[in-house]
């Protein structure tokens, strides 16, 4: 029943998917690694312009001097034309360093496009070699759930370019996830058991959960993002209130934060995809109950995976109240999303390995 | 609702901030009547009735709820890190055993029976009243505010999202003063009744109105949001009203029936029941069944997947119910046994092997199929019990292990593989008193042996019985003991809810609200048409009450199909000084904080 020949292209399709996503974090890591040179570089084309327009307009009589002026910003402009836009529009079209070249942005947005393709492809071959779905145990649940936050993620920062800066923060736990599975996790394909087979809850119930983990995996790093912005932001604005012409905070830490959204936009990011990770994680409940209603004859146990389900529900339940909130919004309710976040680790992990329950499908 | 009035555009004092007000208060998940998040505390006088009035409003205050929702959160954890009684009884037991004075302890404050105790209750009881506090004056509010009119069109429109102001090029030429003005007026009310159209379509509430030099449409969209949010919590109580229902009416039972044995549903038959406090036995539904057949198939060595892990469990079953057909089924795992209010499901396994015990006179005391207990191997190791109370001269139990494939080693006995391939029997037989004559009740499935003396072989030592199916083994003494046939049993559980219809429908409802509630866009726009003395203009904006990241391009479409729809081409005339700041602005609409 086992195609062992389709298992094998599987596992072999997902290491060198590993290797891409790595390739593709060095690629999102030197983008990140070049903020602040072309945070500088920004800097130096501004204050030449600025110079060559006083020049202009208060020395008409040096002309000479303006023009040499002139010649070295008109070059230094032509080199990187996007990286004094880049300042006043924030990250949009990080162009590339010269023409012809690929950015190392772009590089690595092609290389996960490329990996995901390719981890995808892995997840199906592991579904064809077995004859079902790909998520009949903590193997497969990792790597379907990681290969749903890659799609996600790609189709978000598809068209809305400056997200792609969050690369580095998606594709490094979505590599964390794989390396964990690939290494801890792993078990031989394998037919289903008898709890899960003549069932199509498993593709409705699961199936729910994964693109609810995935969701849940998407939103905290958004929401840490939107938390970091936020601290960032508010330290600007006090320097720029203290006075000082262009501020600092955080060193390079702040040069990457300054090329992503602003706190506000991240929070209405974060809100949507929580949102609808709600909903999924309510159908996950609401389905669960069906089912374990059909398997187990009764709908509601308090098994330690319903107990979890049931908390991570009540805490992003929590974050939806919070944001409502007088004195919750923003940063404090990102922070009930992010505890939300760590029960869906523990969810995950403790749950699935080391708390004994009737949803023992890790396979380890 | 001071919510209403504070984002109310139409008041004089909010314009300014209107478009991020209305953004992030209207986002909200309720709209309790918090401005800011303080409340004027201590305000009421110090009489019972102001105590309690301050009370109430500290319950069904949003924080409140938020506060109770992290503690119900907080509060479940430990139900799943203990075992719980509920779950998983012997395990309990044995955490107790394990634990002494702490475990003591832990069982005092309730935490083997979390999700019963006092404290987990008092907090999901708690946070129902602060919803119940909370939806019930906003279902008021609400209610009133389905049949309103959408409000009066604010004076000035500039300060809103996606403000459009187009100079109308038609219908300005030539003419006597009363034909233009006449003209004019047609023009006014063609395009008004083309944008309240138009609204229409697009599922606004619409309301026309004569204003001084012109008239204007305000529209609203997106009471649904408010509908599904109240609906979800409201469907919420009725899950927990059904769950309650369900607990007092439900039952639930467990029976073991060996291959060939039937089984008739009522509770002398049952080897555990429990039920809710207002459980009727006489609604039991009266359905008998025989198990014809059981079969189980496990990994073989060779196969992919770890060997003896099972791959399928059937039970054929021969089912009758009063004035119905005998019916065969097979029930599996996921496909249950259902018949009029119960259902029946397959939750366990294990081997009955027949045995025959003889007392040294000769005479029979135990026979036929006796059931033995998995000990959770996955080479189904099982523990065998036999009780011979009749057997003279001493009463008899015969005690050891049953195995599928058998081996006896250094581990001493045990299965290898769940299967049947091999069947065997190791037992030893103990004498004495077994103690079953002092009325304390006795599990059938154990024994106590510190009463009982074995029976020794002639080095001194217990003789350790093997048996083949088949085959027979004689005592010293005479007892014999014989291995007869094999034969499985399946474990079933028979339960029924009658309210698992009602909390699945409540659950649906709350669901569906609260996608309406998250999803559905809940903005107002105004259409405005008015004559000045440069001619006819037309201005259209719009008021995101909650995220809306749509409503711009929206409004904007409207305006220019508006603009079109009158001149026939595309509008050359339109002016939107704030267009470079206003996107600005957008870009951190939605969620403005």
């Amino acid at each position: 029943m086992i195609n062992e020949q389709l298992a094998q292209i599987s596992n072999l399709a997902l290491v060198v998917t590993i290797v891409l996503y790595v390739l593709a974090l060095i690629g999102f890591g030197a983008d990140l690694a070049s903020s602040t040179q072309r945070r500088s570089d920004a800097r130096l084309a501004d204050r030449d312009r600025e110079e060559q327009e006083e020049a202009r307009t208060l020395q008409p009589v040096a002309v000479g001097a303006a023009d040499d002026g002139s010649g070295v910003t008109a070059d230094a402009g032509g080199a990187r034309p996007a990286a004094a836009g880049a300042d006043a529009e924030g990250p949009n079209g990080q162009g590339a360093p010269s023409q012809g070249t690929m950015s190392a942005q772009r590089f690595a947005f092609v290389l996960s496009g490329a990996a995901t393709v390719l981890h995808v492809l892995g997840v199906l071959t592991r579904a064809l070699a077995t004859q079902r779905v790909p998520w009949a145990n903590m193997y497969e649940f990792a790597t379907t759930s990681t290969a749903v936050v890659m799609l996600a993620f790609l189709v978000f920062s598809i068209r809305r370019t400056e997200l792609r800066a969050l690369g580095t923060f998606v594709v490094g736990p979505v590599l964390l996830v794989l390396l964990l599975a690939q290494t801890f996790w792993i078990v031989p394909a394998a037919e289903l058991t008898p709890s899960l087979q003549n069932s199509h809850w498993i593709y409705i119930h699961i199936g729910v959960a994964i693109i609810a983990t995935a969701l849940s995996i998407l939103g905290a790093v958004v929401a840490a993002m939107q938390l970091l912005q936020a601290r960032h932001e508010r330290a600007l604005v006090e320097r720029t209130a203290d006075g000082e012409q262009s501020p600092e905070h955080w060193g390079r830490l702040g040069h990457v934060l300054d090329r992503l959204p602003s706190s506000t936009v991240l929070e209405a990011l974060s809100f949507r995809i929580h949102s609808v990770a709600f909903v999924c994680w309510t159908f996950t409940l609401i389905f669960g109950a069906i089912w374990a209603r059909e398997a187990w004859g009764r709908f509601w146990g308090w098994d330690p995976k319903e107990v979890w389900t049931f908390i991570i529900w009540v805490i992003y339940a929590a974050y939806l109240h919070a944001r409502a909130t007088g004195g919750f919004r923003g940063s404090r309710a990102a922070g009930f999303a992010l505890a939300g976040f760590v029960a869906v680790v523990f969810n995950y992990t403790i749950v699935n390995t080391v708390i004994n329950g009737l949803h023992s499908y890790s396979g380890l | 609702m001071s919510k209403d009035r504070t984002n109310d555009p139409t008041s004089p004092s909010s314009p300014g901030s209107a478009p991020a007000g209305g953004s992030s208060a209207e986002s909200s998940w309720s709209s309790k009547p918090e401005v800011d998040g303080r409340r004027q505390v201590g305000a009421p006088a110090l009489n019972l009735r102001g105590t309690l009035l301050f009370l109430w409003r500290q319950l069904t205050s949003m924080q409140t709820a938020l506060i109770l929702l992290m503690l119900l959160a907080i509060a479940a954890v430990p139900g799943s890190l203990y075992p719980q009684r509920s779950v998983n009884p012997a395990l309990t037991e044995q955490f107790l055993a394990e634990n002494g004075r702490w475990g003591k302890l832990l069982d005092t404050l309730g935490f083997f029976e979390v999700f019963s105790s006092p404290w987990f209750s008092a907090i999901y009881l708690l946070l129902f009243i602060s919803l119940i506090g909370c939806i019930v004056p906003r279902l008021g509010v609400h209610l009133k505010q389905l049949r309103a009119r959408p409000p009066r069109t604010p004076s000035r429109l500039t300060r809103f999202t996606g403000y459009t102001r187009i100079e109308l090029a038609a219908a300005r030429e030539g003419g006597s003063g009363a034909q233009q003005i006449d003209a004019q007026q047609i023009d006014d009310e063609q395009i008004i009744e083309r944008a309240r159209r138009s609204l229409r379509r697009s599922r606004y509430r619409t309301e026309v109105r004569e204003e001084a030099g012109g008239r204007s449409v305000s529209a609203e969209r997106g009471l649904l949001r408010e509908t599904g949010n109240l609906a979800f919590h409201i469907a919420l109580v009725g899950v927990l009203i059904c769950i309650a229902g369900g607990q007092l009416t439900s039952y639930r039972g467990q029976i073991t029936v060996i291959e060939g044995d039937g089984f008739a549903n009522s509770l002398t038959q049952y080897d555990s029941f429990e039920s809710g406090a207002w459980f009727d036995e006489t609604s039991m539904p009266d359905f008998r069944f025989t198990l014809e057949d059981f079969r189980a198939t496990y990994v073989k060595p060779g196969e992919a997947g770890t060997v003896g892990e099972p791959r399928s469990f059937e039970a054929d079953v021969q089912v009758n119910t009063p004035g119905e057909d005998q019916v065969d089924k097979t029930i599996q795992v996921n496909k249950p046994l259902h018949v009029q209010g119960a259902s029946m499901y397959l939750l366990g396994n294990g081997y009955a092997p027949e045995v025959t015990v003889k007392d040294p006179e000769g005479k029979v005391v135990a026979e036929g199929p006796v059931i033995t207990v998995p000990m959770g191997d996955t080479g189904y190791t099982s523990q065998l019990v036999i009780k011979a109370p009749d057997a003279r001269p001493k009463q008899t139990a015969v005690v050891g292990f049953f195995l599928p494939t058998g081996t006896i080693d250094e581990k001493g006995p045990h299965s290898l593989y769940p299967d049947a391939v091999d069947p065997q029997l190791a037992l030893t037989v103990h004498q004495g008193d077994l103690g079953l004559d002092s009325g304390i009740p006795q599990n059938a499935y154990e024994v106590d042996l510190t009463s009982l003396t074995p029976v020794t072989g002639e080095d001194g030592n217990p003789v350790l019985i093997r048996l083949y199916p088949g085959q027979e083994y004689k005592l010293p003494d005479g007892t014999s003991v014989s291995f007869d046939g094999l034969r499985r049993y399946a474990a079933f559980d028979v339960a029924h809810n009658p309210f698992e219809h009602w909390i699945l429908l409540s659950a649906l409802v709350a669901v569906g609200g609260l996608v309406l509630s998250l999803f559905v866009p809940r903005r107002r726009v105004w259409v405005r048409v008015r004559t000045t003395a440069d001619g006819t203009v037309l201005e259209v904006a719009g008021l995101a009450r909650s995220d809306d990241p749509a409503l711009e391009d929206d409004v904007r479409a409207l305006a220019s199909s508006l603009a079109e729809a009158q001149d026939g081409t595309p509008s050359a005339h339109e002016t939107d000084p704030e267009r470079p700041a206003r996107n600005a602005d957008h870009s951190s609409e939605g969620s403005a904080q």
